[in-house]
């Protein structure tokens, strides 16, 4: 059996009121955080609190003051309506029975679905279910939620709403940690983030702070069909380049180029595409995602 | 807590009415058991013990449910993701998980239903009950026994991802340690008293006893102490299994 560290030596804290994002790639460990702060999992070591308490020593007190909602199509009864579910969830997460009523009428209210509560959720849009998501974590309501990946999979109608609805919950003074790989989510949203990589924290400040990491370079964007397997590479072995993040989009490939040396870069850089149609180039400000891949690029 | 029960008990029963495929599938076990107990006695023996074989059949059919349709629901509720959230919940696992094992041990009374229905249409076994307030009784301590004994084994659906597996194979041993399959003097002695620990032995001798007026009172008693012996049981085991899971990971399919 191979064990594998999800998480070594994580540390951060997040204060009251606050929108915290904590970022980074598929399997980095974001998603095992939460497990661990909402009591699902247990580390092996180290020492957690919510809210003061303990998640593997007094889950039920941390159970009942947070809410947890995941991105995806899981996490519903899909036989049954919202209405349905937001009851059964509402029982099982001890609302008082006089507020229940209330409550889901405001929570439907609030993520849009009135109108919609007698539908089956199996005849639910992906942004709908979603929605449904966050009314369900925040029956109870909760003084943490957390939000794993929310606008995963959403169309970018549904991913703006559901944004809106986040921002809403944030102005309404509630404590949210949000774990996303969408940087324009993060900057949008957070007012502070950490940056995790391989069960580590690699940067950790707000989304000014991270973005003033790489202030003084320049971010060219080559848009090239037929690169060539080695072209990465000599990219990489280019006299200033910083980083280099390579993204297939449709027939394309998009290569992001992080470095100080600003449009000097560009003629070298297209010397090395031999072979590769570029079709545009362009050279920009960074952002908070070029910040991100400087960081997770890192060995 | 009855709240969270009561809810967990309609929300079970809701997604298995309405899943129209399940239910005719559902129609199945109680019209294959009951004939074949009849084919097997044959109509020389009597109508009381043909009578009897239906009940055999129903409390067949009841332990079925709930230890498949147990173990599958929670591989559904894992695959669904909603078994992480139920399992998140302030509300002890205990109150959530045992609706579903009782949801489907109500179901039974749908095949036993069926199965006197079948026996009477096709077999002509006329409904022989004698004392009915003992046999509502003694249905409803063989719903409640063989639902808490089913909590037991649902304590380990919750840590393994193949629930349903596990399910399987604790249908058949528990029917033939219980004497509905084959009769105690053809198994060995030493099964006599593991007989005695299990729920379907006492449901159906409590509704045997039922149907035919035969002092069923101790066996409707003896359903109901081991309902509430399962259940302190199964609350210990499912604390400690529901700590394995988050340990080992294994609410959700990864």
């Amino acid at each position: 059996m191979t064990v594998v560290d999800a998480l070594r030596g994580v540390g951060f804290s997040v204060e009251d009121g606050e929108l915290f994002g904590l970022l980074g790639p598929n399997g980095a460990g974001k998603t095992t955080s939460i497990k661990i702060l909402t009591t699902l999992l247990l580390p092996t070591s180290g020492s957690v609190r919510v809210l003061g308490f303990d998640p593997v020593r007094e889950p039920n007190e941390v159970r009942s003051r947070v809410g947890y909602v995941f991105g995806g199509d899981r996490g519903l009864y899909d036989r049954l309506s919202a209405l349905d579910n937001l009851r059964y969830f509402a029982d099982v997460y001890r609302v008082p029975a006089r507020q229940k009523a209330k409550r889901i009428a405001e929570l439907l209210e609030l993520v849009g679905l009135t109108g919609r509560e007698r539908d089956r959720v199996e005849t639910y849009s992906r942004g709908m279910r979603q929605r449904l998501h966050i009314a369900r974590g925040l029956l109870h309501d909760p003084q943490v939620i957390f939000l794993d990946e929310p606008t995963i999979g959403l169309d970018p109608v549904g991913a703006r709403e559901l944004r809106e609805t986040v921002a809403a919950l944030r102005d309404s003074g509630k404590t949210i940690l949000l774990t996303t790989h969408y940087m324009f989510e993060a900057d949008e949203l957070c007012s502070r983030v950490a940056v995790i990589n391989k069960g580590q924290i690699v940067a950790e400040g707000t989304p000014r702070s991270l973005k003033a990491g790489v202030r003084d370079r320049t971010v060219i964007e080559v848009v090239a069909f037929n690169v060539s397997d080695a072209a990465p590479e000599a990219v990489r072995g280019l006299d200033g380049v910083e980083s280099l993040a390579v993204e297939a989009v449709d027939q394309t490939q998009v290569l992001s180029v992080q470095s100080a040396e600003g449009a000097a870069l560009i003629q070298p850089l297209l010397g090395t595409l031999t072979g590769a149609q570029v079709t545009s180039v362009t050279a920009r400000e960074p952002t908070l995602e070029d910040a991100y891949v400087q960081l997770v690029s890192e060995p | 807590m009855i709240r969270a029960f009561a809810s967990g008990l309609r929300v079970d029963l809701l997604q298995l009415i309405r899943t129209p495929f399940d239910m005719v599938g559902m129609l199945v076990w109680p019209l294959v058991f009951a004939s074949i107990a009849y084919l097997l006695l044959g109509h020389a023996s009597g109508e009381r013990a043909l009578f009897t074989a239906s009940l055999g059949a129903a409390v067949m059919i009841m332990w079925g449910w709930v230890i498949l349709g147990a173990g599958f629901a929670l591989d559904t509720q894992r695959e669904q993701g909603t078994l992480e959230l139920v399992v998140g919940a302030p509300t002890p696992l205990v109150v959530l998980v045992s609706p579903v094992m009782i949801s489907r041990a109500v179901f039974g009374v749908y095949g036993l239903l069926l199965t006197l229905l079948w026996g009477r249409l096709v077999f002509g076994i006329p409904v022989l009950i004698d004392d009915w307030p003992a046999f509502i009784a003694a249905g409803v301590g063989c719903i409640l026994a063989i639902g808490t004994l089913g909590l037991i084994a649902a304590s380990t659906f919750v840590l393994y991802r193949a629930a349903f597996y596990l399910g399987i194979s604790l249908q058949y041993p528990v029917y033939i340690a219980c004497g509905l399959i084959l009769p105690f003097s053809v198994l060995p002695g030493w099964l006599r008293p593991i007989s005695w620990l299990l729920a379907p032995t006492w449901g159906f001798r409590a509704l045997r006893e039922a149907a035919s007026a035969q002092a069923p009172w101790p066996d409707i008693g003896m359903c109901f102490g081991l309902s509430v012996v399962y259940i302190a049981i199964a609350i210990p085991c499912l604390a400690v299994f529901e700590h394995l899971a988050r340990d080992r990971a294994t609410l959700k399919l990864a």
